[in-house]
């Protein structure tokens, strides 16, 4: 809002989780603040996401060439193992529930803190133990598997492969945790008038995302530790030259890594929900769809795996089963996407930067979902498989819908978490940007592996030297926009113009409390007589101008 | 809206009424059950009988500490059904992955397993296959 008189400037809540009780780095480090630890979550996924983004640069400049550009071959082997475990493990996994849904899901239901503040904390430290760890093991020898470890090669190959599975494994227990906090949380702690049909988007599909991890997660544990235990004693597991079946690892790594994959996207999608609804001013249409529609998509997440093993010698029957199944997700998904862009439907928009993203996503997670349903088709992954195809399509619709969605949430939630505003013409050029990098980087992938580039390889044929060039001029288009995005939030960090409590107008539970919140989230427990999206009052279906213009460029 | 009472005080009032006996009755049980499990290693079975009792077994011991010793017993609805859809979530695991063996083309088995060709039985060296 552009403040007209002198009562309606913003003013920083003096008294918030920043500041109070303590502002040391001990009262950080032993916080059971629910806000404290999702900001620390927040701001050790992004690191993360910085360095798997420097290795992706790499990998890139590599392809830059037909032959050896800037390494050899195991060292890029190396490198795109770490850029996946990387980017999956540290950032995508942990970023949305573990980071925004600390944050978030406690104020969106109008409770002090999560069910089990110390477990919450505990969790934190798992993720940075195991990530100390898998940095560990990729340091000092880096493994050259890929992050899908797939046996026999992971229980032969020379590099350090142990390191890097009992990192996933205490990983795995982080994950564990966080989600049984937001589902006993989501069960018990709801403020007065929040009933089932009023639990907020986000948490739905954050409790959706639980359920996952809580089922799911265990059975990675298992076989990690299985390929550990095979590595040390040579039990026949997985090796077929002792009895093993090399396939049953595939069956049990993708049990977890598929449902993984809605660990990812859920939360993404939880956020798009939020923001569709503040800048349309519009009730979402069809909540009940939309928020079971999460279930239904951590439910038949989990009968889908089998689509990861057509070519490796699954039997026929079973790929022709999982085909099937798979298309399953893609009803859920469009029951989504078509709620999404209804509820934009006489909508008023203001296109700021979270929406810019939420129009990224929309096109990530369409042309994603739809080349996903391509290469769930067993006839069509036979010519796919294992080739740039598959790659520029989890790339899309892990990658680039998730990250999307995370920048939509940082953007929308920023005030919220800092109490201040960043520079909306900075934000709508570095989206732009991003999303046209993303883009650029990902579509001629789509076309090479069509034409049959495999992925993994640290060479290729010149025929495909021209699309290579283009991605990798598009991977610095991208890695350029996140490069702006980082910088003028942390100015504003410092500089930004003061927020105030709702600057966006949003009807979400979250605005409700100061910006940054109290430590201890409302003064007096909220009792709620509204749903969480409903702008129907006029002053709320068109308020005053959407955000505070900043007040001095960047 | 949310139950206002603390979930750990309705626990303690369904479990208050359990009283030790059942403790002890259990515990024979689990003893009683390994000493089955290790008399039935002793018995002679064919094939892969002896893998399917140890689990059988090893199911009821777990059952039993699952619902007794976890207070599974005492719990309503809500948490009955939560554990019993994960045990369908491992059915569905071990379900879906022995299906694809038992329907797999016999070569893609590993020789000596259960959907492998015949000739390649436990007892047998794997065939030589032409180089």
């Amino acid at each position: 809002m552009s403040p007209s008189h002198a009562s309606d400037v913003p003013v920083y809540n003096p008294r918030n989780y920043l500041n109070s009780p303590a502002t040391g780095l001990k009262s950080w480090l032993l916080t059971q603040d629910h806000k404290r630890i999702g900001v620390m979550f927040l701001v050790a996924a992004s690191v993360f996401f910085a360095v798997g983004g420097l290795f992706a640069m790499l990998i890139r400049i590599e392809l830059l060439t037909p032959g050896p550009t800037i390494m050899d071959a195991m060292t890029y082997n190396r490198l795109f193992t770490l850029h996946g475990v990387v980017m999956i493990f540290l950032f995508m996994i942990p970023a949305i529930p573990s980071g925004f849904g600390n944050f978030l899901v406690p104020l969106m239901l109008g409770a002090k803190d999560v069910a089990f503040p110390k477990l919450n904390l505990l969790s934190f430290y798992l993720y940075m133990l195991g990530a100390v760890v898998a940095l560990y093991g990729m340091i000092h020898g880096g493994a050259d598997t890929g992050w899908t470890f797939y046996t026999p090669y992971s229980t032969t190959t020379v590099t350090k492969v142990v390191p890097i599975l009992l990192g996933a494994f205490i990983l795995g227990f982080s994950s564990i945790l966080t989600g049984l906090n937001f589902i006993v949380t989501t069960h018990t702690m709801r403020a007065p008038g929040i009933g089932w049909n009023r639990v907020p988007l986000f948490v739905w599909s954050i409790y959706a995302t639980s359920i996952i991890q809580i089922l799911a997660t265990p059975v990675l544990g298992m076989t990690l530790l299985l390929v550990a235990v095979e590595n040390a004693f040579g039990w026949g597991i997985f090796d077929p030259a002792r009895g093993g079946d090399p396939v049953l690892f595939q069956h049990f790594f993708w049990f977890y890594s598929h449902p993984a994959v809605y660990i990812m996207v859920l939360p993404a999608m939880a956020v798009i929900s939020e923001v569709v609804c503040a800048f349309s001013r519009k009730n979402i249409f069809g909540y009940k769809a939309v928020a079971y529609s999460s279930l239904g998509i951590a439910f038949v997440g989990f009968f889908t795996w089998g689509h990861h093993l057509f070519v490796s010698g699954q039997s026929a029957f079973d790929a022709g089963v999982f085909g099937v199944l798979s298309m399953f997700v893609g009803i859920f998904t469009a029951i989504k996407v078509f709620n999404w862009t209804a509820t934009l439907y006489q909508g008023s928009i203001a296109f700021k930067t979270p929406f810019a993203y939420f129009v990224g996503f929309l096109f990530f997670l369409v042309f994603g979902g739809m080349t996903g349903v391509a290469v769930a088709t067993v006839s069509l992954d036979v010519h796919w498989h294992d080739t740039y195809f598959v790659v520029a399509h989890f790339h899309f619709i892990m990658v680039g819908a998730t990250v999307m969605a995370f920048l939509a949430a940082l953007h929308y939630w920023f005030p919220k978490i800092t109490g201040r505003m960043y520079p909306e013409g900075w934000g709508l050029v570095g989206a732009v940007m991003v999303i046209l990098g993303f883009n650029f980087t990902f579509i001629p992938q789509f076309l090479l592996g069509n034409e049959g580039m495999p992925r993994r390889y640290f060479s290729y044929p010149e025929r495909f030297w021209a699309l290579n060039v283009a991605s990798t001029a598009g991977a610095s288009v991208l890695a350029m926009g996140l490069v702006i995005v980082l910088v003028y939030l942390l100015i504003s960090l410092k500089w930004g113009p003061i927020a105030g409590p709702n600057p966006w107008h949003s009807r979400g539970y979250e605005w409700d409390t100061a910006s940054p919140p109290l430590p201890e989230n409302f003064e007096e427990t909220p009792v709620y007589t509204r749903g969480p999206h409903e702008y129907d009052e006029d002053s709320y279906a068109n308020p005053p101008p959407v955000a505070p213009e900043p007040k001095h460029a960047s | 809206m949310a139950d206002p009472r603390p979930i750990a005080h309705e626990e303690h009032l369904a479990t208050h009424h359990a009283h030790g006996m059942r403790y002890v009755v259990v515990w024979i049980a689990l003893l009683v059950l390994t000493v089955v499990t290790y008399a039935a290693s002793r018995v002679h079975l064919p094939g892969g009988w002896h893998v399917a009792v140890a689990l059988l077994i090893a199911i009821a011991k777990g059952a039993l500490v699952a619902l007794f010793f976890m207070h599974l017993w005492d719990q309503r609805g809500a948490n009955r059904l939560i554990f019993v859809t994960s045990l369908a979530f491992v059915a569905l695991l071990i379900g879906l992955t022995i299906l694809d063996n038992a329907t797999r083309f016999p070569l893609a088995n590993p020789p000596g397993s259960a959907g492998a060709l015949p000739w390649g039985g436990a007892d047998r060296d794997p065939p030589k296959l032409p180089q």
